[in-house]
């Protein structure tokens, strides 16, 4: 060991003594680590940042429908019950349908109505907010009671203003007139808003339980529905999605027949990350292109030493130096470079791109791990790319390398 | 006399084939210890050759070579390393320092191959140097000496581990003539001390100081003589 002592010794005191060239061979490799580091880094800000806004939605949702190549059963409205009572930490379960109707107001202006017929839980959704009133709850779904929760724009097209709860509207679909109270008025929602201001006609939007829908235009609830939406906080995502199927399948009797689809709801955060790793991987191999030539600079600048000091390793040979210390005195200086070259791009790359996350607002955090791993490979490439040239100096004959001027 | 070195039939031959160049032609030599010896030699004779051979830096191409009853004819490399590095202290012409080391650092070069603690390669390292006499050199780079004063950086290199043969390489073919004697004076007082020492050389002023003349010429030793003129002083 005390002899590696004096390898590294005599490693150092040459790289010293080449303090412009060694700096330059560094600089290869300082970019390199620093360039890969900062784009994992920030690859991983962005997937955090993404991540984190996507939780703080909050509300999320997966739907599950019934493959219909493989069979014809629907959910019937006491299996959508035991459903929802099976699975833990979610909101609730809705099916949910559609009624196309029309109305018209005081004035005589008709409108076309899209009104999907829901569960309670549907209030849960993302971008549900109740203005004025309440939304249905329970016992109206379970009662089947005649009402409705409409949008901003719904009601100030019928009534010509927003605070319109208890008013009546009489709703006529399928031939069929029927009366409907409103409980509640939400925000408008992109959807509302796109609804009621593209297109030729104004279509108005409004929700309300699916039993008293279904019952008023002569639908069969246990004959009907062949998907339903589970509504849940997006943190419980992954603890509910591993349990769904089986408890869907178990209570329709459709086990081992892959008649159940689960879509994760719209899939954002599977779908973004994977979207994410990807670009990170492209530009960090990009970056690793820049550490490979610098690992290239690194060998071609041992390999001019080598020739440089054809000389001194003659001395050394005839001194009694060893194939192996030779090698080991060249690989040193190699693994040298590129290790202090290393620490210098980690600590470059870390300070650029801490300030890049600043800037642009991504969380900073950097895995030990990482770091560990991209100084061992800065040592790696001094190796890797040290190697040649310094078995090169190691097999020269002591007589030629003595003889070199 | 012990045999130190003892060569027997030994032939090295370059480019074997029609345009082969013999470099040496079966020469048989013993040198025992204790001795002083110059082999001398123009250029193109072999006397190169044979200090390669002596030095363990070649190998034959037939014949043996013993060096203290140790057969290396036939070793790789590394073996050859080792040998070189117990038994022989190089002198050069061109002194052969490394120039990014202190003088102190070359002469514990040998020393660091050799394994030798740090504390003891430093003892030793400082002793040769003051024997000498570059007690106020150590810390000088080859580049701010003289070439005598480098020169005798090597012969301190060459005697800090005590090998058994101090094998010179016209040691004075670059020195002006003062430094030439002192050298020779060193050289000669590491002879009464009780080492082996071989002088290469092409200079029959310099072969006339040792006490045995072998000449060498087209790879043959051509005459092996007591120095008749040889004085027992320094």
């Amino acid at each position: 060991m005390g002899t590696f002592g004096e390898y590294i010794k005599s490693a150092l005191s040459s790289i010293k003594n080449n303090k412009g060239r060694s700096f330059l061979t560094m600089l290869g490799i300082i970019i390199g680590i620093s360039a890969v580091l900062i784009v994992l880094i920030i690859g991983d800000g962005m997937k955090a940042t993404v991540n984190s806004e996507i939780d703080s939605m909050g509300a999320s949702s997966i739907s599950v429908s019934l493959d219909d190549t493989k069979t014809d059963k629907k959910f019937t409205r006491s299996q959508l019950k035991d459903i929802e009572e099976s699975i833990d930490n979610i909101y609730g379960i809705s099916p949910s349908f559609t009624v196309w109707g029309n109305t018209s107001n005081n004035r005589g202006e008709a409108f076309e109505l899209y009104i999907s017929g829901e569960s309670e839980a549907s209030e849960t959704a993302s971008g549900v907010k109740v203005l004025h009133g309440r939304y249905y709850n329970a016992s109206d779904v379970e009662d089947g009671k005649q009402v409705l929760v409409i949008s901003q724009t719904f009601a100030r097209h019928i009534f010509g203003y927003e605070e319109v709860v208890g008013e009546t509207l009489d709703v006529t679909a399928y031939d069929i007139t029927k009366e409907f109270t409103i409980i509640g008025v939400k925000e408008d929602t992109p959807i509302d808003i796109a609804f009621a201001g593209f297109g030729e006609d104004i279509i108005l939007t409004a929700s309300g339980p699916y039993t008293s829908l279904a019952e008023a235009f002569n639908f069969d609830v246990d004959d009907m529905f062949n998907s339903f939406t589970i509504y849940l906080d997006s943190e419980n995502r992954n603890a509910v999605l591993a349990k769904t199927r089986s408890v869907v399948e178990n209570i329709t009797g459709l086990r081992g027949e892959n008649a159940v689809k689960i879509s994760s709801g719209s899939g954002f955060d599977e779908t973004t990350n994977s979207i994410l790793d990807i670009i990170t991987s492209v530009v960090a191999i990009i970056a690793a292109i820049s550490l490979l030539v610098g690992g290239i600079g690194v060998m071609n600048i041992m390999t001019v030493s080598v020739t440089e000091r054809t000389r001194e390793i003659g001395i050394r040979k005839s001194l009694g130096a060893r194939t192996s210390s030779i090698l080991t005195q060249f690989l040193a200086e190699a693994s040298i470079l590129t290790f202090t070259g290393g620490v210098i791009g980690i600590i470059f790359g870390l300070t650029v791109s801490f300030i890049i996350c600043r800037i642009i607002d991504f969380s900073f955090s950097v895995n030990p791990v990482l770091v560990i791993v991209v100084v061992a490979i800065s040592t790696g490439i001094g190796l890797f790319f040290g190697i040649y040239p310094a078995k090169r100096a190691a097999n020269l004959d002591p007589i030629e390398a003595l003889r070199n001027e | 006399m012990k045999k130190l070195v003892e060569i027997k039939d030994v032939c090295k031959i370059y480019n074997p084939g029609e345009n082969e160049v013999r470099a040496l032609n079966h020469v048989s030599l013993t040198i025992g210890e204790g001795e002083f010896v110059a082999i001398i030699g123009q250029s193109g004779s072999g006397k190169s050759t044979l200090m390669n051979m002596l030095g363990c830096l070649d190998t034959p191409t037939s014949g043996k070579y013993f060096l203290h009853g140790q057969d290396v004819s036939h070793m790789t490399d590394d073996e050859q390393s080792d040998v070189r590095n117990r038994e022989i202290g190089f002198i050069f012409q061109g002194f052969n320092l490394i120039p990014s080391l202190t003088a102190l650092e070359n002469v514990e070069l040998p020393l660091i191959y050799r394994g030798v603690g740090k504390k003891e390669r430093d003892r030793l390292a400082r002793a040769a140097l003051k024997s000498v006499g570059l007690a106020k050199r150590m810390t000088h780079k080859p580049n701010e000496m003289s070439g005598g004063q480098q020169q005798r950086v090597a012969i301190a290199r060459a005697i800090a581990q005590a090998p058994p043969i101090l094998l010179a390489d016209e040691p004075t073919g670059n020195l002006d003539t003062a430094s030439t004697k002192e050298i020779i004076t060193i050289i000669k007082r590491l002879y009464h001390e009780g080492r082996t020492v071989i002088i290469i050389t092409h200079d029959p002023g310099i072969a006339a100081q040792a006490k045995r003349i072998i000449t060498i010429s087209d790879g043959m030793i051509k005459s092996d003589i007591i120095n008749p003129e040889y004085k027992d002083e320094i």
